[in-house]
């Protein structure tokens, strides 16, 4: 074993032992993967992973740096983006992503991505006009 | 200010190339002749306005002592997200790629580490 090797065993062993847990985070995770364009809560979430709701908000945190509800919006704005690339309005696209009001998914949008919705909508179509 | 390029040390660009596109399947997005060596650049296949790999000639005899202990010890030069781990695995494996670290699942991430031929140790990550 190399250096690294020893090392990835070191931590493995270290942090990443309760494997059951972390095999309940990652079902948790993968399910706001395929259900994020629906109206999602925290306990819905957390009982698909079977894991009290406050132990899996810390323990999501703790493997994947985010919340549970940071990594769902940041999903959802992923998403957001790929649609608004594929030029589809801003409702269409704030209902298909998840979200239940066009204003707080056109404040969220912007704060995380510095641009609106609309604004990054045209600027994309603009760029792919010069292709 | 914006994250555009980032760069690995490579002993030959020319070999490197081939092995990043053809091997890894990134795809050429700048060659500039610069003497005897170039800035010459690959992206992702899937983001190709994404940021941009310098293929970066190892010119400072320094980096080569570094570069050398780096590969030595296992350590991974820099790391590329795959979607899915053990098929990209068994993909490179067909085309003869030497991994000194196979799929090896850390918590909530998978990750390999490959030769790139070129002087460096490459891991591949999977976010479970």
């Amino acid at each position: 074993m190399n250096y690294y090797q020893t090392e990835l065993t070191r931590i493995r062993n270290q942090f990443f032992a309760k494997e059951d847990l972390i095999k309940r985070v990652i079902h948790g995770k993968r399910f706001i993967d395929s259900n994020f364009s629906k109206r999602l809560n925290l306990n819905t979430v957390a009982g698909e992973a079977y894991i009290a709701k406050f132990h899996f908000i810390r323990t999501f945190k703790t493997f994947y740096g985010l919340t549970p509800y940071q990594y769902l919006t940041s999903v959802r704005i992923q998403s957001a983006k790929k649609l608004l690339r594929r030029n589809h309005n801003v409702s269409e696209v704030c209902l298909a992503v998840g979200f239940e009001s066009v204003n707080s998914f056109t404040n969220l949008f912007k704060k995380i991505t510095g641009t609106p919705p609309a604004y990054f909508r045209s600027s994309q179509n603009t760029k792919s006009n010069f292709r | 200010m914006k994250i555009r390029v980032t760069s690995v040390m490579v002993d030959n660009q020319d070999k490197a190339l081939k092995f990043y596109t053809e091997v890894l399947g990134f795809v050429k997005k700048t060659e500039v002749p610069l003497g005897e060596h170039k800035w010459l650049t690959v992206v992702s296949k899937e983001e190709q306005d994404g940021v941009e790999l310098l293929l970066e000639p190892m010119g400072f005899e320094p980096a080569k002592v570094y570069q050398k202990a780096l590969f030595e010890a296992g350590i991974p030069l820099t790391a590329f997200n795959v979607d899915d781990l053990d098929k990209e695995y068994k993909r490179l494996l067909k085309l003869g790629v030497v991994f000194s670290t196979p799929p090896t699942q850390m918590g909530t991430v998978k990750l390999a580490v490959l030769n790139d031929t070129c002087g460096n140790n490459i891991q591949l990550v999977q976010i479970l």
